[in-house]
């Protein structure tokens, strides 16, 4: 431990509380920042831990009494650090080295805490390094801790393991977090992905702030991913490079679509209700069939005998009217987008599925809905297979959502699908990665199931309360949280992390593009690309 | 006598423990209040602060009185009665700081006082120096009981001791924060010295 | 014992009333004393011829101009030197077995003008020799002790002044000034043996004032003066006397013998001293006249120190300064001591101040005094030679209950 970044010593605390730390009086108040990294050499026994509150004391009530004057700067220099100084609160997390079980197998968990006067330095690039791990095949660079050098890497193996979430509210750089991290997935995640991508950001290319264009999933990555979209027009005006056109056939849509779509197309729970008799009724052809519906006697005995209320059809059938006027709706689908999907997935090509103008929240909860229905389906039935035959399994799959708590609200979770593969977890190899701004809107239970968070600034009480319920330490993240600037700083905390991070993004450009591609671009195409 | 020590100003009269007393060789010579003087030599150079100086009759039973209602200026009246700087005298007295032991300068009470008719000699600006590196002497400034108020010698002698220094600002913001870790609670009392000690 | 004070107050008390009544008697015989002194020249003509043809009982001024002359002080020389003795004697123990005596001397040099300066010192001398203690001639000697001390004393301080003359620069007028009378009358009162007369007087006291008097040179100016506080004498005041007696001339043996004090004509200037006289006629800073004094010891030994006086009104007072014939004669060296003792009155608030300084620097006290002796015992037990002290001093060393 160098003097030189010696910033203080250990005076109090306590496990559950954090530690106060003094600070020197030659180290600067303003310089220390929550969300920063500290080692602490205890004894016999090294911590590392984040910096979670800065504060001001007194050695003495008069000096707050009667502070020195605007111009008494010779008194305030020599008072503060002395008789005037700082304090840190900080939460130990780990303890390094120094230990035998940490020596042998790393960092371990925290349970106790360094002795009185422990001295208190800036973490150091080696410490990190030694905590997240260097990069390798199954560590990936997604930026670094604040006003830090090192490289913090995630190990994606492990981060695949559960389903996560990207939070932050809008503007923070959710979408730019949400590429890199599929661009690392595709590297080294040894997964294969689903991206429902509602604003095309993810296939080709996307936006960047300054107006620039991006590379995007499928120019990084040609042979190994797949772009559907669901407006050709659109796709092809944006020179995309497109591998399938997505419709949908009416007999594809069930009545648990409908149900999910219950508040975005003004449904009443009667109509809903409507659906599922119509359906038992007409089977796999009932929109059609529904549609057919009119004044005729016939219709109304039929809505009778089906306890269905003429005003309810009514608005069943605006309701209906509304999907079908979707140009993907179409009556008869040629070949099913489902078995497309699957198709390529089961190839390892990952497939990201573009809306272009049907950025309308009705046709994305609708199609997300509706081919993740069917692909768990196909999924879960492969995996029984395979556990039954003792056989391959197939490879786990990643589904990213954006607006996750339309699907994931605690009103909907329980019924649907995505709810379901939120709690199973990855009992079939399937999880998922859901964006959301607004994740008090997303059910507890699900919150609590995501492995690992990624958050943003989010300046919303309730926002910050869910995203952090059930972690430990809460109350000090939180005070990280909300200090995080409003670009380019995220806080990272859950299974993929020894601990939880506050860091800075790295930025998605030629470093990224140099790292995935086999040959190097030419400085013309770059220049066509900007 | 020309060769003799320049910086030899007095000869130690009274001596003790915690300070000394000296006669200085000329009338009114005293070193500055603060001012960090030595006496002794080689292992026993032990190194005091001014913290009083007085001239008054050599004889205790005479007092000085007053002759100058007429004069022309205050060297007038010494030339009129030539024998006023036979019969005053000066002297000075000194709080003990430090010593030279083991060749190294410690900042507390030396074992043994000053001998009586010892030299005391002003310290050259390197030996002020090396004096004031370290602060420990500031405790015994500040808690000595002294016929002046300690504060006032501490920080006349800061202000001897800056002036020797290499950057004065950055010594007296030193010495200002060794100040206030060893009066923790006596924010007034600091407040006092330092705006006595600033620049 | 300690002293009655209430009783001393009462006493003191009618002292003062006695005094009252006296004073007005007492101012009767000033103006006499007064008148006498204004005189015509020819009536001090007739004076003088009177004095020279009586025979008084009392002591004779000789003035050397009209007796109520005055003389303003003299411009001070821009630069100028003062030299000051005076000494204490520490006596011989009589009941101590070491036979010894101690003279301190105190000695002044000050300098004033262009370049001021001053050095004092106190120079003490023991005597401890067999032939220090006695003056001897032949198989004949007295032990010097008490009185001869004293005037050994005197000698030592004359002593001192003629070398500090001698050591000082001629470029400077110089003052060598001695406190007390010029004329050692108590070598003659007492009837000493004319050896110790010689010994202290010719070869002691004079031969140094002689010494003194030939540093004097056609550019080097030493004078010799000594000033005497509060002069009680009245050697002009008897002159006048022979104003108011009737006899011609004046024999006051054959005269006035059975007559008490008071009763005799002349006794109308009873009470009157010189500086009585003196204090009216004189402004603050003049001098009276020069007078000479007509003592016998003075004609048989001074020679030219025969002793001059004169009056001087000082800011404080009338003192009576002694100049030895060679000083009172030289227009310059009168002029000198006049200015110059002024000045040294003037500084010294009343009394000249190197004559102060000297005695500061000669006083030995009685802590002195003890010291001394507990030294010379310590000494002496160190060396083991038994000092043996009477009973009688030990008693008065202890205080004991």
């Amino acid at each position: 431990m160098t003097s030189e970044n010696k910033l203080g010593i250990v005076i109090g605390g306590s496990l559950s509380g954090g530690i106060y730390v003094r600070l020197d009086g030659e180290a600067l108040v303003e310089d220390m920042a929550v969300g920063r990294y500290v080692t602490i050499q205890g004894k016999t026994k090294r911590f590392l831990g984040m910096i979670t509150d800065v504060s001001l004391g007194v050695t003495d009530q008069r000096l707050t009494l009667t502070p020195p004057a605007a111009d008494e700067k010779f008194l305030a220099e020599i008072l503060s650090g002395t008789a005037a100084y700082g304090d840190l609160k900080v939460i130990p997390y780990l303890v390094l080295g120094n230990d035998e079980k940490s020596l042998l197998d790393g960092p371990q968990p925290v349970k106790t805490i360094p002795s009185h006067y422990a001295p208190v330095d800036i973490a150091s690039n080696e410490d990190i390094e030694m905590v997240f791990g260097k990069e390798d095949a199954s560590h990936f660079y997604v930026g670094n801790p604040l006003d830090m050098e090192t490289r913090l890497c995630l190990n994606l193996p492990e981060l695949v393991k559960r389903s996560n979430g990207i939070f932050g509210k809008s503007g923070t750089g959710k979408t730019f977090l949400t590429r890199t991290l599929l661009v690392g997935m595709l590297q080294k995640g040894s997964c294969v992905n689903l991206v429902f991508d509602m604003h095309s950001e993810y296939g080709w290319e996307g936006t960047s702030e300054k107006k620039h264009k991006v590379k995007a999933l499928k120019q990084l990555f040609p042979d190994r991913v797949a772009v559907f979209t669901l407006d050709g027009e659109s796709s092809r005006k944006r020179k995309v490079s497109v591998d399938f056109e997505v419709k949908i056939g009416y007999d594809e849509i069930e009545p648990e679509d409908i149900s999910l779509l219950r508040q975005t197309l003004n449904l009443t729970e009667q109509a809903v209700e409507a659906v599922y008799q119509l359906r038992k009724y007409f089977k796999k052809n009932w929109i059609k069939e529904a549609n057919n519906i009119g004044d005729e006697e016939d219709d109304k005995k039929l809505l009778d005998s089906l306890s269905i209320h003429e005003s309810t059809f009514q608005n069943l059938k605006r309701g209906l009217n509304t999907l079908t006027r979707l140009p993907f709706i179409v009556e008869n689908a040629p070949v099913k987008a489902v078995d497309r999907v699957l198709e390529y997935l089961n190839r390892n090509i990952n497939v990201v599925l573009e809306f272009g103008r049907y950025t309308d929240i009705t046709a994305y909860i609708l199609v997300a809905n509706l081919l993740t229905r069917r692909i768990y389906t196909s999924y879960r039935d492969r995996m029984e297979q395979a556990m039954a035959e003792d056989a391959a399994k197939p490879t786990p799959l990643v589904i990213t959502i954006e607006e996750a708590h339309k699907f994931l609200n605690p009103e909907v979770a329980s019924r649907t699908i995505f709810g379901t593969i939120a709690r199973e977890m990855r009992k079939y190899n399937v999880t998922l990665l859901i964006i959301d701004q607004r994740p008090s809107g997303i059910d507890t239970e699900v919150m609590s199931q995501l492995g690992t968070k990624i958050t943003a600034l989010l300046d919303n009480e309730k926002d910050i309360d869910a995203v952090l319920s059930g972690i430990s330490g809460k109350n000090e993240l939180k005070g990280v949280l909300a200090k995080l600037a409003s670009r380019q700083q995220a806080l990272i905390f859950g299974a993929a992390v020894p601990m939880p991070v506050a860091f800075v993004p790295r930025e998605y450009d030629q470093s990224i593009y140099n790292e995935v591609s086999r040959k190097k671009i030419s400085t013309e195409e770059i220049e066509e690309l900007f | 006598m020309d060769n003799l020590n320049t910086n030899r100003i007095g000869e130690v009269i009274d001596t003790s423990t915690t300070d000394f007393t000296a006669q200085s060789y000329q009338l009114y010579n005293t070193p500055a209040l603060g001012a960090l003087v030595k006496t002794g030599e080689g292992e026993n150079t032990i190194y005091a602060a001014v913290y009083h100086a007085t001239t008054s009759s050599i004889e205790p039973g005479r007092k000085p009185i007053a002759r100058g209602q007429d004069a022309a200026s205050e060297e007038d009246i010494y030339a009129q009665s030539p024998q006023l700087s036979k019969l005053l005298r000066s002297e000075f007295s000194c709080l003990i700081l430090g010593y030279r032991g083991q060749g190294q300068i410690c900042h507390w009470l030396p074992p043994r006082p000053a001998h009586i008719h010892s030299f005391t000699e002003t310290c050259t600006p390197e030996e002020t120096a090396e004096f004031s590196r370290s602060f420990g002497f500031l405790n015994i400034l500040i808690n000595s009981e002294l016929p002046v108020p300690a504060d006032e010698v501490t920080a006349a002698c800061l202000r001897q001791l800056a002036a020797a220094a290499p950057d004065k600002q950055s010594f007296l913001v030193k010495a200002g924060k060794e100040l206030a870790r060893i009066l923790p609670g006596q924010y007034q009392r600091l407040k006092v010295i330092l705006e006595r000690i600033q620049l | 014992m300690s002293l009655n004070l209430d009783k001393t107050a009462l006493q003191i008390q009618s002292m003062v009333s006695d005094l009252k009544g006296r004073d007005l008697e007492h101012q009767k015989h000033l103006e006499a004393g007064l008148n006498g002194m204004k005189r015509t020249p020819a009536e001090y003509q007739h004076l003088l011829d009177k004095a020279e043809r009586s025979q008084t009982t009392f002591l004779l001024a000789h003035p050397e101009e009209i007796p109520d002359a005055t003389h303003p002080p003299p411009a001070l020389p821009q630069s100028y030197r003062i030299l000051a003795t005076d000494g204490s004697q520490i006596d011989v123990d009589r009941h101590q077995l070491s036979r010894c005596y101690l003279i301190n001397i105190g000695r002044v040099r000050l300098e004033y003008g262009q370049s001021p300066s001053a050095a004092l010192e106190s120079l003490p001398a023991l005597y401890a020799r067999p032939e220090d203690m006695v003056i001897s001639c032949g198989s004949k000697e007295v032990a010097v002790e008490g009185t001869l001390l004293g005037i050994k004393r005197s000698v030592e301080e004359t002593r001192h002044l003629a070398e500090m003359a001698d050591a000082a620069s001629p470029n400077l007028p110089t003052l060598a000034l001695a406190d007390g009378t010029l004329i050692l009358w108590s070598l003659l009162s007492k009837e000493f043996p004319e050896y110790v007369v010689e010994d202290l007087l010719v070869n002691g006291y004079l031969k140094y004032l002689g010494k003194i008097q030939n540093l004097n040179t056609k550019d080097r100016q030493v004078a010799l003066a000594s000033y005497i506080s509060y002069p009680g004498s009245t050697d002009v005041v008897n002159t006048l006397r022979l104003l108011y007696c009737p006899y011609e001339p004046a024999d006051c043996t054959s005269q006035c013998d059975q007559l008490p004090n008071g009763k005799r004509p002349c006794d109308i200037l009873s009470g009157v001293t010189d500086s009585m006289l003196f204090e009216r006629i004189l402004k603050p800073g003049e001098r009276s006249a020069l007078f000479a004094s007509s003592s016998s010891i003075l004609e048989k030994y001074y020679g030219e120190h025969r002793v001059y006086f004169y009056y001087l009104k000082t800011s404080e007072e009338i003192a009576r300064v002694e100049l030895p014939g060679w000083t009172a004669r030289s227009e310059e060296l009168l002029s000198l001591s006049h200015s110059l003792i002024l000045e040294q009155c003037r500084l010294g608030h009343g009394y000249p101040v190197s004559l102060s300084e000297a005695h500061e620097q000669a006083v030995v006290s009685g802590q002195d005094r003890r010291i001394f002796n507990q030294l010379v015992e310590e000494m002496l037990t160190a060396s083991k030679i038994n000092p043996s002290s009477s009973a009688k001093s030990l008693s008065k060393k202890t205080r004991w209950v």
